[in-house]
């Protein structure tokens, strides 16, 4: 007997209760927050550094633009080959993604080098190198930024 | 557009501005305050170095 009492004590609170479930306000939140984390993530692809320096941090930003706008004049400079869509085999095609990486800097490596690639010498696949490395890590900043808009990571 | 240099580096210098320049990124972007990130970004450039002179030797009975 005595432990009907507080049941029907509580289930009464919860029929008067009109507030709705404090789980969607939160889910609202969260939804916003991961389209605000995509679009800052599109945003650090597109341009290096730019993801961070939505975010307020100025010195990642900074580091991010510097870096791989100086990989690509680099490798650019060295006549590294800069991968088309075009792959033959599935290292062209990685080589492509990789590149690809570095949003609108990809563009860019293209622009600085109008002599063509020259891979013929160690020189040229030092470059080519440094252009994907330049792409690789331009993705792995966008993805920092990502996390971060997301509160995941400081 | 023409480009505005064309690069000729040897190779221990490639290697070198390479290691310096994604030490300084990964320095950056896994750390935070400046103490923090001046020691993983020395750190990580050494071992760069270290490593990447360590498999140039390992590989030199093979070019011969």
């Amino acid at each position: 007997m005595s432990d009907e009492i507080p049941i029907a004590e509580s289930t009464t609170a919860v029929h008067v209760a009109p507030s709705p479930p404090p789980y969607s306000a939160t889910a609202q939140d969260r939804h916003r927050r991961d389209a605000l984390a995509l679009t800052i993530a599109a945003a650090a692809w597109f341009l290096p550094g730019l993801g961070h320096a939505l975010l307020k941090m100025w010195g990642r930003a900074l580091v991010c633009f510097s870096t791989a706008a100086l990989l690509v004049i680099l490798g650019a400079g060295m006549r590294g080959n800069i991968f088309s869509r075009n792959g033959e085999d599935a290292f062209a095609k990685l080589g492509y993604i990789a590149d690809l990486g570095a949003g609108s800097f990809y563009f860019v490596a293209q622009a600085l080098e109008t002599n063509g690639p020259d891979v013929s010498h160690a020189n040229g696949d030092y470059g080519t190198r440094l252009l994907a490395t330049a792409g690789v890590l331009n993705m792995l900043a966008a993805l920092h930024a990502y996390e971060v808009a997301r509160a995941r990571k400081a | 557009m023409m480009p505005a240099h064309e690069f000729k580096l040897s190779h221990f210098q490639a290697m070198v501005i390479f290691a310096l320049l994604i030490s300084i990124a990964f320095g950056f972007l896994s750390r935070r305050g400046a103490y923090q990130r001046a020691r993983y970004i020395l750190w990580s450039f050494i071992l760069f170095l270290i490593i990447g002179v360590g498999i140039g030797w390992a590989m030199y009975p093979f070019s011969h």
